[in-house]
């Protein structure tokens, strides 16, 4: 992937190979986060995301996840009941400074992303020698 | 759809209904993402020539979580979401997932093989395959006349 191609919008570069359905939903999933002794844990439930379809990234400040959901049903299955509609998951955060970006790890379980974000080593207080004339 | 047709005049408007959709609909999809006040889980129902598919989505839900049973023309989903239950409540900065067990009954279409009956779940999306029962064909009653 070249660099300017990552400066693309996030869903002009997942998949550019099927054709573009005349209307996708893009839903707002939702999430807990909590903390715990080595920082915070992030949770979304992102029913339908699998490894391959799920992009999370950090650039600057800002976490973005983005899920892609294929539909699991037939082609050619008729709507008789209908109650949620099928669509791709994205939703942002800003980090703030506390969190160690580059110990931030991922998994994606039964549906659920789970982010671990641990919290920054504090830096030691450095005593300052104060020198006399 | 336009109330008033008096020509150009009237295109602002025309703008302004179509900013309104917009918003609208803006604000629908984000509430849909919650799905607040609604039976859980959400189901959809599809047909298909030869059998019927039941989708809901039930994220943080093992296979093991949950059951399924059907019992005269019956079908019953239970099961609870697993992950919460190590997290004590004053640990959260922020809490929007639905949480604890469910239960949801519905009626199943007739003509359905209820011991054929298969689920997939992966990702957190359940499937059911309800296989319909093969079409009886019609029979000719022969008539007689004395």
């Amino acid at each position: 992937m070249s660099p300017d191609q990552s400066e693309q919008p996030i869903s002009n570069r997942i998949d550019d190979t099927t054709p573009a359905p005349t209307e996708r939903f893009v839903f707002t999933p939702p999430i807990d986060i909590f903390e715990t002794s080595d920082g915070l844990v992030l949770r979304a439930d992102l029913p339908g995301v699998s490894i391959e379809t799920l992009e999370l990234q950090i650039q600057d400040n800002r976490l973005t996840l983005f899920g892609r959901v294929e539909s699991v049903l037939p082609p050619g299955a008729i709507p008789v009941h209908q109650e949620f509609e099928v669509g791709d998951f994205l939703r942002s955060f800003i980090l703030s400074d506390e969190v160690d970006h580059d110990r931030i790890t991922a998994r994606l379980s039964h549906g659920v992303l789970e982010v671990e974000l641990p919290r920054a080593d504090q830096p030691e207080p450095r005593r300052i020698q104060v020198n006399a004339d | 759809m336009p109330v008033f047709r008096w020509g150009q005049s009237w295109d602002p408007f025309r703008d302004l209904e179509r900013e309104v959709d917009r918003l609208l609909q803006s604000v629908n999809l984000t509430f849909q993402g919650v799905r607040a006040g609604r039976q859980y889980p959400a189901i959809n129902v599809h047909e298909t020539p030869d059998a019927f598919i039941l989708t809901a989505e039930l994220p943080a839900t093992a296979p093991e979580d949950l059951e399924l049973t059907i019992a005269n023309g019956v079908l019953t989903l239970s099961g609870h979401r697993h992950d919460e239950a190590a997290v004590s409540e004053d640990r959260y900065r922020r809490q929007e997932r639905p949480r604890g067990t469910w239960q949801r009954t519905l009626p199943v279409p007739e003509r359905v093989q209820e011991n054929q009956l298969t689920a997939d779940f992966n990702n957190g999306v359940l499937l059911v395959h309800l296989p319909k029962a093969p079409q009886l064909e019609p029979r000719q009653i022969p008539v007689t006349s004395d």
